[in-house]
């Protein structure tokens, strides 16, 4: 367990993999704590990556405020905590409030900022999504924590990933409401109250960016990401089938797949931010890891798109793939009209069987800065 | 590193889950929530004094109000203990709990937005946020027992109360510093922290020299 003194306050970070390695700093959603990253930190240090993992002020193991509580101020920890573990640069992704930090942290720290994955994302609340937090934070002040996590569940999850793990839920909320500190996660989400639309500042972001949208989401549905996409130039759009919000908890080991693939493209000089949108490859360990999305992707009614022809797509796709082409000289592609992802000459790949591997013990630290 | 207070809660913890809920030990739980409830319930008789259009008015009232209707619950529902040793004990917590959080002060005068009434939020804050049973039971302990059904009740409802006070304690307006009134919130979330880890050692018959 590590320590980062922010102010008066304790900040609790790990990181886990090689020193050396590329670093992905994931970003926490609003009721979660570092813990909820195990299986995908087990998968991508397996694959050759360093993660640090945080819990924002207010959350987990970090101090909780009663008064001192700013928005602005997470980005500002993950940079000092980039510091702190020696690493100029590093792949910041933020799932829900976590995405806004990282959407925060790409235009305020552009020189730290190798690339920015903001997952199940917003950066303006319209009516919809205002009410949806509204009824969140009065579920929680007026009726109580257990009733806030029984309204996120089906916001979070799928009804398949709820089906399924059924038997561990009650358990699962026991743990969470003992975990929690109620007052922590108010003044937390209170930081939202006081949140300001934040989509002009996004367009000076210009790192490469990989926006990952669940098929399912509608807690943040795909125009909010729509609007990311288009502010954010060197940007792609990736649309994950068949999941809801918390898309890194329900399929953890897709989502390194999508990730590991992108530091790949961008590490290997094969990345285009050209504002495409894509599909990912629901087959873990398949390749491409997404294809080309045709037809209007902001509707849930598929009106250009049939399932055949989906399917015929992937399949040319994925033919095109298995012949062995040179990266670097393809031609650019236009947006809207993306060419399928070429095979990446793949050195690690973050796979289900990565997730087996042994990870390397965090490190465990105390410092003062600020 | 854990601090003390999270110390005590990994060995109560560690306790709970080799150990079920005695008499003894629900006497001891609600001797000391049903005297933070009657402490914070006699501070906030005074509420009443106050005209209806103060602006904390609503929330001290229901307060008020709820903590009385809480200590009732915990009466009828606690397996209460025939051992006179363990309400000397739980006397002698109470005692301390008055004399560290100074609870006489806010006994003695009306209500005004002052530093004494920041102090009093805090403390009833630090009441909600720190006194936690329910986290030092296993996930999987049931809670269909008249008791444990209060002690969920009572932490709902506290969850419930501590938005007003996060409210009123950064609403309200004081000519001292932001870094003041955070000692002050610090100070009391400390007392209550020492006072609820005694109790969890009696509940739990820890020795001395594990509290630390």
């Amino acid at each position: 367990m590590s320590i980062f003194k922010y102010g008066s306050h304790e900040v609790f970070y790990q990181t886990y993999g090689e020193e050396d390695a590329p670093v992905i700093a994931f970003v926490n959603g609003l009721s979660m704590r570092t813990l909820h990253w195990m299986p995908m930190i087990e998968n991508l240090c397996s694959s050759g990556f360093r993660v640090l993992v945080y819990d924002m002020l207010g959350q987990g193991s970090s101090s909780k405020p009663v008064l001192d509580m700013n928005f602005d101020n997470n980005a500002e920890v993950l940079s000092l905590i980039l510091d702190e573990i020696g690493t100029k640069q590093a792949y910041v992704s933020g799932i829900s409030y976590g995405g806004v930090v990282a959407l925060k942290f790409g235009y305020l720290y552009p020189k730290k900022s190798r690339g920015i994955i903001p997952i199940s994302t917003f950066t303006e609340m319209d009516g919809q999504f205002k009410y949806l937090a509204y009824n969140l934070h009065r579920g929680l002040t007026e009726i109580g924590f257990g009733f806030y996590l029984d309204l996120l569940m089906p916001l979070n999850f799928t009804g398949g990933w709820i089906d399924e793990h059924s038997n561990v839920i009650d358990f699962t909320k026991r743990i969470a409401i003992a975990d929690m500190e109620v007052y922590g996660i108010q003044n937390v989400m209170e930081q939202l109250a006081s949140f300001t639309n934040i989509t002009d500042e996004i367009a000076a972001i210009k790192c490469p960016t990989l926006i990952m949208n669940g098929e399912f989401d509608s807690f943040t549905p795909r125009h909010l990401h729509e609007i990311i996409r288009r502010q954010i130039k060197n940007s792609r759009l990736i649309l994950v089938p068949k999941v809801a919000h918390a898309m890194t908890i329900e399929i953890p080991d897709l989502c390194c797949q999508i990730i590991a693939n992108f530091i790949e493209e961008v590490e290997s000089g094969r990345w285009k931010g050209d504002q495409t949108t894509w599909i990912a490859n629901e087959e873990l360990g398949a390749h491409p890891v997404a294809i080309p999305c045709e037809g209007d992707y902001l509707r849930y009614i598929p009106i250009e798109l049939s399932r055949e022809r989906y399917e015929e797509k992937r399949k040319a796709a994925a033919q095109k793939v298995a012949r062995p082409v040179a990266t670097k000289a393809n031609k650019p592609v236009e947006p809207k009209t993306p060419a399928p992802q070429k095979a990446a000459a793949k050195p690690k790949t973050a796979t289900k069987s990565a997730a087996k591997k042994p990870v390397a013990k965090p490190a465990t630290k105390t410092t003062t800065k600020k | 590193m854990p601090n003390a207070a999270e110390r005590m809660k990994l060995l109560a913890q560690d306790f709970f889950s080799k150990n079920d809920l005695g008499s003894e030990q629900e006497t001891r739980i609600s001797l000391f929530i049903q005297a933070i409830k009657t402490t914070n319930a006699s501070i906030l008789t005074k509420i009443e004094f106050q005209p209806f259009e103060w602006e904390p008015y609503k929330s001290l009232h229901k307060q008020y109000f709820k903590e009385i209707e809480l200590s009732t619950l915990l009466n009828k529902a606690t397996n209460w203990s025939t051992n006179p040793f363990v309400y000397m004990e739980a006397t002698q917590l109470n005692l301390k709990l008055w004399q560290m959080a100074e609870v006489n002060q806010y006994m003695q005068r009306a209500f005004s937005v002052d530093e004494v009434f920041f102090t009093y939020l805090a403390l009833s804050h630090a009441f909600m946020a720190e006194v936690r049973i329910l986290p030092v039971l296993p996930p999987t302990m049931p809670l269909n027992t008249p008791f444990l059904s209060a002690i969920q009740e009572i932490e709902e409802e506290n969850g419930r109360q501590i938005q007003a006070q996060i409210r009123m304690l950064k609403a309200i307006e004081l000519p001292i510093s932001q870094e003041k009134k955070e000692e002050i919130v610090s100070k009391q979330q400390t007392v209550v922290q020492s006072c609820f880890c005694d109790l969890l050692a009696a509940v739990c018959k820890l020795p001395e020299e594990r509290k630390g």
